[in-house]
């Protein structure tokens, strides 16, 4: 998994690419790296799944980990360009009743400025 | 005066801002000269009262007040809801000009006559002609038409003073700025007074003509108001549009204001409040009149009597005002504040079968003088505290109602229990002392009242503060668990992955996955259960069967609940259990990594013997983490204590910490001795000592919530985010876990010193300082919960992050409502917007108070 992070209208995108998974996991995982954004004050987060193929129940717990974590701190999380795949898997666990989901970045961005 | 002296000259009265300063001074300055007007009219009135009714008919004058009100509140409330609010109050104040210059006519006539009878004079125009005769024939109805008047006009102005501040300022503001107003309108009453008093005392000029002098000042009043709202629009306009309800809403009748207070059960509650305080002050009054006539028989003696009173009170009302009000409001919130008074004049009133003749002036000037100093200071500034949380569609109504109409019914009900006692009891033969005791019984019955719906106030006023302030994001944790079984979740996305890597998995894992719940049809197609063509290609490393199709018709089997139990009896088979042991122990050691996965997996069904533990023991060290996250799986299953240390370093692992959190936590209690040794040894590594909190607040006892206490008390700096939130968590899901008040409160002031701290080093914050600062007041609000309710507590904080100016200055009253005097002093620097130096200044005053 690589991660490349951006930031866009006070907005940081992580561009995420590979899988989410644990044996594909770096030794700082996407919501260590979520953290230390929200620490230094950010408070929009962005995870463009553009370039993810799969993700496994660690990729999930990573996900939900960094909304709670900017959720916690009055801040929003969202998430685009996620495959058909993987958005059905996401509405069959009901994950879409929590995540904010967007399906080009380009709107999520925009959303981000509404309340 | 340029903002920067002004705000610091009006700061010596209140707590003004910058951006407030000059509608405050303007708002002050109104209040200022319509109290100096009220004072010189309202000694006139009392002076031509008591000169020229008797005592019997002294009621009559309130009865008239009582039942003609009504009228005037149903014209006000309709000029009010016509007009805009700008208009209306000049309108008003014009018409209260008039009003003097007609009513100094008419006394100009009246007395007059009393040295000469008019006739009728044909020189002049037919109005003029007969109008001196009019008021010679009329008699006393003047004074009492100019009582009502002054009872019209004194309830009118105080109300359109509320209104332009409830205009201009929002809650928090008022709060702040009560004292100040409050400050204007004493020298006010005191300038009014003292002019009114040294006028008639050295004779320069006669009552009547005092009324000419209040046309003026109410000329100043009316352009003071107008600078208000000019001021008003100019900040508006700088500062964006966050509307306030300044012009006429909706056509709102005298009707519609009844039914508004009617329907609300906290303006009812406080229209009882207020009625009682003011049927009491009615009685005292009376207690006060029948003193004051029996000891001063000349006129001149009682009326200069009456002034000097007059601005007796108001002088003590002024000292005690600066010295005591602000202070107690702050001090002791409108909890207490509400109770001074009625408790105080309970103490006074009973007194009075205590005291003899001799003492009866001093008694009823102190009673009288006490009752009129708690109106004019704090009971005022509570009274209008209280309707700050009203909603402004309904507080215009309510307040005028209120102001006007209720108020002067009370007095008006004080008036018809004198008159009513006056006749029954027979007062004309009666002693003085006898005379005041049985009012004093009156009296005392409805302080009690008074203070029986004082606390019904305050026990709704918190809830309906708190309508105001809604949470701005739900709590995320609690969202997740509401709408996501996690453990379904979480097997979902395993049972997808190990599709793809052995089919043993696969179905282990869609066994695992059925067990549980039923499955939808959507998740059957998309797990693969309903297609037929799966082939078992892992099973054979495991059972040693050859591969092919197996289970064609996967979906009806796996669901049989036949087919289960079979399953559940061949895992409790002895011969299975001993063929396994072996063959476990053979598949740790294997290279493949999927053997050990399935290996790991299958533990969980197996019976927990010394051999499936010993295996699972060396999977919990595998240096996959595939095949861990599996044999923690199963650890959580079996929880045994010897397996603790092995998970609790699973906790260093990024890919694993997640799954040996939640195995721990399956633990449940008994282990939290385990894990306080373990966030106590300094030879962990942090990274697993910051992982353990979330453990404990999973378990959430009250022991793993006593050990959380303790290592924060501990103050690590490394440690203090984990166990703040862990506390929170605790708070938030476990609303039967205690929080010792001694061991949390010096954390709390602690935390909000760190933030102190930051904020000196950094005047005005760079972006990491707030960033800091952010997170320490975060923390600081988790955890508040602890000791005060959760969800205010939460409300509070979100509103001040993001909420509107409004909902913020909501919050900040909802906190100066629930956390006491000292942690109030301390926190409220930190989270106010205040300009950087002036936080400064505050912060450094409440480090000298702690």
């Amino acid at each position: 998994m690589l991660i490349k992070t951006r930031e866009v209208n006070n907005v940081v995108i992580f561009d995420i690419e590979g899988e989410i998974r644990r044996s594909e996991s770096m030794q700082t995982t996407l919501h260590h790296q979520v953290k230390s954004h929200l620490d230094r004050g950010r408070r929009n987060v962005l995870l463009n799944l553009e370039g993810v193929e799969f993700i496994d129940s660690f990729g999930v717990g990573e996900i939900l980990a960094s909304y709670i974590s900017t959720q916690n701190l009055g801040g929003k999380l969202k998430l685009c360009e996620i495959s058909k795949k993987l958005l059905l898997i996401f509405q069959i666990t009901m994950l879409t009743k929590v995540l904010d989901i967007h399906e080009d970045c380009a709107g999520a961005l925009e959303s981000f400025d509404k309340p | 005066m340029a903002t920067g002296r002004l705000e610091r000259f009006l700061n010596r009265f209140a707590d003004v801002r910058g951006h407030e300063a000059h509608a405050a001074l303007y708002l002050s300055g109104f209040f200022f000269l319509i109290t100096f007007t009220f004072y010189i009219i309202k000694p006139v009135k009392e002076s031509f009262l008591i000169g020229f009714a008797s005592a019997a008919s002294w009621p009559y004058a309130d009865l008239a007040t009582a039942l003609l009100i009504g009228f005037v509140v149903a014209l006000n409330t309709r000029l009010l809801n016509r007009l805009p609010r700008r208009i209306y109050i000049s309108a008003i104040i014009l018409f209260f000009i008039g009003c003097l210059l007609a009513f100094w006519y008419v006394f100009d006539v009246y007395q007059k006559s009393q040295v000469s009878t008019p006739v009728a004079d044909s020189s002049g125009g037919i109005f003029f002609v007969w109008l001196p005769l009019a008021i010679f024939k009329a008699g006393t109805v003047p004074v009492f038409v100019f009582s009502f008047w002054t009872d019209v006009f004194i309830a009118l102005s105080v109300t359109q003073f509320w209104i332009a501040v409830n205009d201009v300022f929002d809650p928090y503001q008022g709060k702040r700025l009560v004292g100040l107003f409050v400050t204007g309108g004493l020298f006010g009453g005191i300038a009014g007074s003292s002019l009114a008093a040294l006028m008639v005392y050295a004779k320069l000029i006669s009552a009547g003509n005092l009324l000419l002098v209040c046309p003026v000042i109410l000329l100043f009043a009316l352009m003071m108001v107008n600078l208000v709202y000019a001021e008003q629009k100019k900040l508006k306009e700088t500062a964006g549009a966050e509307a306030d309800p300044v012009q006429a809403g909706a056509r709102v009748g005298y009707w519609e204001s009844f039914l508004a207070i009617k329907r609300n059960r906290y303006l009812r509650l406080l229209a009882a409040t207020l009625a009682s305080a003011m049927v009491v002050g009615s009685l005292i009054n009376f207690q006060f009149k029948f003193v004051v006539k029996s000891i001063f028989p000349n006129t001149n003696d009682r009326t200069l009597f009456v002034f000097m009173f007059y601005l007796g009170i108001l002088v003590l009302s002024t000292f005690i005002h600066l010295a005591t009000t602000g202070r107690i409001l702050r001090s002791f919130g409108i909890r207490w504040a509400l109770l001074v008074a009625p408790a105080l004049l309970l103490a006074g009133s009973l007194s009075v079968f205590l005291v003899s003749l001799g003492g009866l002036l001093a008694w009823v000037s102190i009673v009288r003088g006490g009752d009129k100093i708690f109106d004019n200071t704090i009971s005022q500034s509570v009274r209008e505290l209280l309707y700050i949380p009203v909603p402004a569609d309904i507080k215009y109504k309510a307040k005028m109602f209120i102001d006007m109409f209720v108020n002067k019914f009370a007095t008006g009900l004080g008036a018809g229990l004198y008159w009513g006692l006056y006749r029954l009891s027979d007062f004309d033969h009666k002693g003085d002392v006898a005379v005041l005791r049985e009012i004093g019984i009156l009296v005392v019955v409805f302080l009690c009242l008074w203070i029986a719906l004082t606390r019904a106030v305050y026990a709704e006023y918190p809830a309906v503060l708190k309508k105001d302030i809604r949470r701005k994001w739900s709590d995320p944790e609690k969202a997740v668990l509401q709408h996501v079984d996690m453990e379904q979740t979480l097997n979902i996305f395993n049972t997808i992955q190990s599709r793809e890597r052995s089919t043993t998995l696969y179905y282990m894992n869609v066994f695992n996955l059925v067990r549980r719940n039923d499955l939808a049809p959507e998740l059957k197609e998309l797990l693969g259960i309903k297609r037929d063509e799966l082939k078992a290609r892992s099973m054979d490393s495991l059972l040693d069967v050859g591969g092919g199709v197996f289970f064609p018709g996967l979906e009806e089997t796996i669901v049989d609940a036949e087919f289960q139990s079979e399953i559940d009896l061949i895992f409790l088979l002895p011969s299975y259990q001993e063929i396994m042991g072996k063959r476990l122990g053979e598949i740790v050691g294997s290279d493949s990594e999927v053997d050990r996965i399935e290996a790991a997996n299958s533990i969980s069904r197996m019976v927990p013997n010394p051999s499936t533990l010993r295996s699972l023991e060396r999977l919990l060290q595998d240096p996959s983490s595939e095949v861990v996250t599996y044999a923690l799986g199963s650890a959580s299953v079996h929880r045994r204590v010897e397996h603790i240390p092995l998970i609790l370093r699973l906790l260093a692992n990024p890919m694993t910490s997640q799954e040996a959190q939640r195995t721990l936590a399956a633990y449940g209690s008994g282990i939290e001795d385990l894990l306080k040794s373990a966030l106590e040894d300094d030879g962990e590594p942090p990274v697993v000592r910051r992982a353990i909190p979330e453990i404990l607040a999973r378990i959430g006892t009250q022991k793993s919530a006593d050990i959380l206490l303790d290592q924060l008390a501990r103050r690590r700096e490394d440690m203090e985010m984990e166990l703040v939130d862990a506390l929170y968590k605790i708070r938030s899901s476990r609303p039967e876990v205690r929080f010792r008040r001694k061991l949390v409160r010096p954390e709390l002031v602690f935390l909000i010193g760190k933030g102190y701290e930051i904020f000196l080093d950094h005047p005005v914050p760079d972006a990491e300082a707030k960033a800091a600062l952010d997170l320490n007041v975060k923390r600081v609000f988790d955890l508040m919960t602890l000791l005060y309710p959760a969800e205010d507590i939460v409300k509070a904080y979100q509103n001040i992050l993001q909420g509107t100016r409004k909902s913020g200055d909501y919050s900040l009253s909802l906190l100066d409502d629930l956390l006491d005097r000292e942690l109030k002093a301390f926190l409220f620097p930190l989270i106010e917007v205040l300009p950087s130096e002036e936080r400064v200044l505050r912060m450094k005053k409440a480090m000298r108070l702690k």
